[in-house]
C-alpha cells in the first residue's frame, strides 16, 4: 500500500483528480437519465433475465422448478427428487439473501453448502416466506425459483472461502469499463456480497487477470482468511465471458448496468443475474476510478457498436492508465 | 435543454416566486383596512403565587371563544414554571397548564390579544346537541355556593312558580328577580346563592349564583361562565354571569348588566363552569391582577372577520389553537430537508427515508426524556421477542402483526407506569408511531441477521441521529409560526430540494470511502 498519509480521508479534489465516481453523480447523471425504469423488471426478476439470456444465447444455470403460490410448494418435492444438488433462491431478491444452496438431501434432510443439515418442512417454510415477499425488493410478493447447482470452477479453489465467487462486470452503453472477481470469506458467509465482508480483486479487461483488491472499502492485497495473494490469477474463458455480457446489455437496454457471472466447471461463465444500480467499491478493487472510462466510451460510441469495435474499445479502456 | 441546466433555473424561478409572493403578502397587509366596528384589546393577567411543593399546578382559563371574540395572539410568560399544552375541558374552557417544578414564589404573565367583532361569526355556534347525562347531572348539582337544594332556595322558587304554566316564563322571572330584586352589594355582601337570597343583596358572582341555583333547583340545566367585559372601566376583574340550557343550546344571562338570552359582543367568556379565572393546587398566596387596554386598529389582525375568498391564503387568521399545530406540520418538509442534506451530502444511511422525521415528530407532542426511555424499552422488547418468534417460523404479515401488538401493549403499559410514577404530566408523553417502531425492529433484526449487529445498530444510530436534528428543526416554533404567516417561503424549500436532487457532487462518507483512490496506487497495476 501507499505510503501513510498525511489526513485520514480524501479531499474531494483529490477523489477528481483520480476519475472517482460517487453515489449522486452515479444517481444523477448516469442511472436516473439511462436507466429507464420501464426495464428495470428486466434485472430486478432474475426470471425474466434468464429469459432474456436464453434468446441470446447466453448460458444460465437450468431452472429446475418455478414455484408461484403456496399451492406449488408440493411441486418442489417433484423437481428435487431425482437431483442431488440444487439451489433455491427467489426470483426478485436482493444482495444474495434468500438463498440456500443445497448439495446434497435424503427424502426429508438436506445439507447445504455451509455444512448446516435442515429438514424439509423448514425448506417449505423458506419457500413460503420467498413467496411473502421477504426477501423480495420492496417487499412484493414473489416467486421462488429452483435451478441447478454452479459446481465451482477450480481456477479459484484457493481463494474462494465457503461458497462460490463471482465475477463482475460493468457496462457503459453496453462496452465492459470494469471488472472484478467476488470472493467469498469466512465473514461473508459464504456469500459473494462485498458489503457483508466478502473481498473482490479486480480484472484487467484485456487479459482477464485479476490485480487489485478491496475489502470493507479498504485496498487489500490479500485474501484476509486464507492469507493467499489474490492477483495474478487468470479467469478461463475470459472473452466469452465479456461477449456474453455485451450480448446481455444490449437486451437489457440499460446504459449502466452490472452483470453476475459464476464460472461452472462444466458450463464456463454463467449468467447469474443483472444489476441496474452496481455498486461502487470495484473502483476501490482496480485503484481507478470509473469516470475517465465513461467519459471514453461516451465519447467513442454513437448509437450501438459491433462487438469487434467494442472489443477495441475494452482494449483500450484497459491500458488508460 | 438539458436537464442540468433546466433544474437550477426551476429553482431559480421558484425562489424569485417565492420573493414576488411574501411581498405581496407584506404590501395587502400594510394595505389592508380595519372593518367598522371592530375593537381590538389585550388583557393580561399577572398571577403571583407561592408553590407549596414541587408539582404544584395551576390552571389558567385563555379568553377569548367564537363566534364574536377571536384570540389572535398570545404570550405566556412563565419563568421557572413547566408549561403543558394548551387543552380544553370538558366545558369548551380553553386552559394553559403549568406546574411548579419545586416549591417557592412564581410569577405568571399572561397576555391576550383579542379581536371583537359585532359580525364576524368565526365559528358556528355550538351546534344544539342534547346534554349528555353526566353534564346535565353536573349542571344540575347543589355545590357549596350554589345551594341548589338549599329550603330557602326552594322555597323562593315555589314562590317565583306560584300561578306560572311553563317553564320559559319561570325562567325569566327567575331572572328578573336576580336582576331586580337582589340588590348589588360591596365586598363584604354573601358571595353564595342561598346568602344573596337571604340578605336580598349580594356581590356580583353571588347574585349569578343565586339564579345558577334557582334554575337548578328547577331543573334546568346551569352553569357559571367567567369571563371579561371589554370596555375601558375604573377597575378591570373578571366577571361571572350564566348559562342556562334551554333544550336545545346554552343561553346566557347576566342578571347584574341585566342581558338575557344574549349579550353584547364585548362579553368575552373565558371559564365555563366556574367563577375564578384561575384554577390552583398546592398553591397559597395565590395575587391575581387583570388588565386590559384597548388596542391600535391592527388591520393584518383585524381583517381576519371578512369572509372574502382571498382570505384562505392568510394561515394566521385560523384559531390561535391551531397554530401550534399547524406551526409544526408547516415545519415538516424542513425536516425533510434536513433528511436529504443527511442522505445526499453526508451518505448518511437510516432505516427508510421517513421515519426518522415522524419519530421526531412524535417526539414534538411527547416529553423526550420519557420518549426516548420508551423507545429504548420498546425497540428492545420487539428485539427480542422477535428473535423468539424467529422459532416460531412464522409467515411475513402474521410475524409483522405480533410484533406490532406487541410494540402496542409496550406502550401502553408504558404510559401506564408513567402515569403510575408520576413521572409526565401527561400520559400522552409517550404516543410514538407504532408501525414505525414494528417495521424498524423488523429491519433491524434482519440487518443484524443478514450484515452484523454492528451494522444494524449503526444504522440505528443513524436513524436516531438524523431524528434528533429534525427534532431541533420541528421545536423551532418561532421559525413555525413565520412559516405559517408566510406558508410561501415553502417556494425556497422547493428549491433547495430541486437543487439538492441535482447535486452531483461527493457524499461525506464517500470522502472516507474512497480514501485509497485518492493517491493512486500504482502498485496494483497488473
Amino acid at each position: 500500500m501507499t505510503a501513510a498519509r498525511r489526513c485520514p480521508w480524501a479531499w474531494p479534489s483529490e477523489l477528481r483528480r483520480a476519475g472517482v465516481l460517487g453515489m449522486n453523480w452515479r444517481n444523477a447523471n448516469i442511472i436516473l437519465p439511462g436507466n429507464p425504469r420501464a426495464h428495470y423488471p428486466r434485472v430486478d426478476d432474475k426470471l425474466l433475465t434468464k429469459r432474456i439470456c436464453e434468446l441470446y444465447g447466453i448460458p444460465v444455470p437450468q431452472t429446475y422448478a418455478v414455484i408461484g403460490f403456496p399451492g406449488d410448494i408440493r411441486r418442489f418435492d417433484e423437481a428435487v427428487r431425482e437431483r442431488r444438488d440444487f439451489v433455491v433462491k427467489p426470483a426478485k431478491g436482493a444482495e444474495g439473501r434468500g438463498i440456500i444452496v443445497v448439495l446434497d438431501h435424503d427424502e426429508m434432510t438436506f445439507t447445504t453448502a455451509s455444512g448446516e443439515r435442515i429438514e424439509l418442512p423448514d425448506i417449505r417454510y423458506h419457500l413460503e416466506t420467498i413467496l411473502s415477499g421477504l426477501y423480495s425488493l420492496g417487499g412484493q410478493p414473489d416467486r421462488a425459483i429452483v435451478e441447478q447447482r454452479i459446481v465451482r470452477h477450480p481456477a479459484f479453489e484457493k481463494i474462494a472461502v465457503g461458497g462460490t465467487p463471482d465475477i463482475r462486470i460493468i457496462l457503459y452503453r453496453c462496452v465492459p469499463v470494469m471488472a472484478m472477481v467476488r470472493l467469498p470469506t469466512r465473514a461473508s458467509r459464504g456469500r459473494a456480497n462485498l458489503h457483508q465482508g466478502a473481498v473482490a480483486a479486480a480484472i484487467h479487461l484485456r487479459t482477464g487477470r485479476t490485480f487489485g483488491g478491496v475489502c470493507h472499502d479498504r485496498a487489500i492485497s490479500v485474501h484476509p482468511d486464507t492469507g493467499a495473494p489474490i492477483a495474478g490469477l487468470e479467469v478461463p474463458r475470459w472473452n466469452d465471458l465479456l461477449t456474453a455480457a455485451m450480448k446481455l446489455a444490449d437486451g437489457l437496454e440499460l446504459t449502466y448496468t452490472g452483470v453476475d457471472f459464476v464460472l461452472d466447471a462444466q458450463l464456463g461463465p454463467v449468467v447469474l443475474e443483472a444489476n441496474a444500480r452496481p455498486g461502487l467499491a470495484i473502483q476501490i478493487a482496480n485503484r481507478r476510478g470509473l469516470r475517465p472510462r465513461l467519459e471514453l466510451v461516451a465519447a467513442q460510441s454513437s448509437g450501438s457498436l459491433t462487438v469487434q469495435r467494442r472489443f477495441e474499445l475494452v482494449a483500450a479502456l484497459a491500458d488508460m492508465d | 435543454m438539458n436537464v442540468r441546466r433546466i433544474a437550477p433555473r426551476i429553482a431559480g424561478t421558484l425562489a424569485v416566486l417565492g420573493v414576488a409572493a411574501v411581498g405581496a403578502r407584506l404590501y395587502t397587509r400594510h394595505t389592508a383596512q380595519v372593518p367598522h366596528g371592530d375593537s381590538a384589546w389585550r388583557i393580561t393577567y399577572t398571577l403571583r403565587f407561592h408553590a407549596a411543593k414541587a408539582g404544584a399546578r395551576i390552571q389558567v382559563a385563555v379568553p377569548g371563544d367564537p363566534p364574536q371574540a377571536r384570540l389572535f395572539r398570545q404570550d405566556v410568560r412563565h419563568a421557572g414554571l413547566e408549561s403543558e399544552r394548551t387543552h380544553r375541558t370538558r366545558w369548551q374552557t380553553r386552559e394553559i397548564g403549568l406546574i411548579a417544578p419545586q416549591a417557592g414564589d412564581y410569577t405568571l404573565t399572561a397576555r391576550f390579544d383579542l379581536h371583537l367583532s359585532p359580525r364576524a361569526q368565526w365559528r358556528a355556534p355550538v351546534p344544539g346537541a342534547a346534554l349528555s347525562a353526566e353534564a346535565r347531572a353536573d349542571s344540575l348539582r347543589s355545590t357549596r355556593m350554589i345551594q341548589a337544594d338549599d329550603p330557602l332556595v326552594r322555597q323562593t322558587l315555589d314562590h317565583l312558580r306560584r300561578g306560572l304554566p311553563a317553564k320559559g316564563e319561570l325562567l325569566q322571572r327567575v331572572f328578573d328577580f336576580c336582576s331586580n330584586e337582589i340588590h348589588p352589594g360591596d365586598d363584604k355582601a354573601p358571595a353564595d346563592a342561598a346568602g344573596a337570597i337571604r340578605q336580598k343583596t349580594a356581590a356580583a358572582v353571588g347574585r349569578a349564583r343565586a339564579m345558577a341555583a334557582l334554575c337548578r333547583a328547577a331543573k334546568l340545566p346551569a352553569l357559571l361562565v367567567t369571563g371579561f367585559v371589554a370596555q375601558e372601566t375604573e377597575t378591570f376583574a373578571p366577571h361571572t354571569w350564566v348559562e342556562v340550557h334551554n333544550g336545545a343550546r346554552w343561553e346566557p344571562y347576566d342578571p347584574v348588566n341585566g342581558f338575557a338570552r344574549a349579550l353584547p359582543h364585548h362579553f368575552v367568556p373565558a371559564r365555563r363552569d366556574g367563577a375564578e379565572i384561575v384554577h390552583a393546587t398546592d398553591i397559597t398566596n395565590l395575587h391575581a391582577a387583570y388588565d386590559l387596554i384597548a388596542l391600535p386598529p391592527e388591520p393584518k389582525a383585524l381583517r381576519a372577520g371578512h369572509r372574502k375568498p382571498w382570505v384562505i391564503l392568510d394561515l394566521t387568521r385560523l384559531p390561535l389553537e391551531m397554530h401550534d399545530v399547524l406551526a409544526v406540520i408547516l415545519l415538516m418538509p424542513l425536516g425533510a430537508l434536513v433528511t436529504v442534506l443527511f442522505r445526499t451530502v453526508i451518505g448518511m444511511r437510516t432505516y427508510g427515508t421517513f421515519p426518522p422525521t415522524l419519530i421526531a415528530l412524535s417526539f414534538i407532542y411527547n416529553d423526550w426524556r420519557a420518549g426516548l426511555l420508551t423507545f429504548a424499552i420498546v425497540l428492545a422488547l420487539g428485539l427480542s421477542s422477535r428473535a423468539l418468534l424467529d422459532r416460531l417460523k412464522l409467515l411475513l404479515v402474521p410475524r409483522l402483526s405480533v410484533v406490532l401488538t406487541l410494540v402496542v401493549l409496550c406502550i401502553i403499559f408504558a404510559i401506564s407506569l408513567l402515569d403510575y410514577l408520576h413521572l409526565t404530566p401527561s400520559a400522552q408523553a409517550v404516543l410514538l408511531p407504532m408501525v414505525i417502531l414494528t417495521m424498524m425492529v423488523e429491519r433491524f433484526y434482519l440487518t443484524a441477521e443478514e450484515d452484523s449487529p454492528a451494522f444494524a445498530t449503526q444504522l440505528l444510530g443513524a436513524t436516531i441521529l438524523v431524528a434528533a436534528c429534525c427534532y431541533l428543526v420541528l421545536r423551532w416554533t418561532t421559525v413555525g409560526h413565520f412559516v405559517l404567516a408566510f406558508p410561501e417561503v415553502h417556494l425556497f424549500t422547493i428549491a433547495a430540494l430541486i437543487l439538492l436532487g441535482r447535486y452531483a457532487g461527493y457524499r461525506l462518507t464517500e470522502l472516507w470511502r474512497f480514501r485509497d483512490l485518492a493517491a493512486p496506487d500504482k502498485k496494483g497495476t497488473p
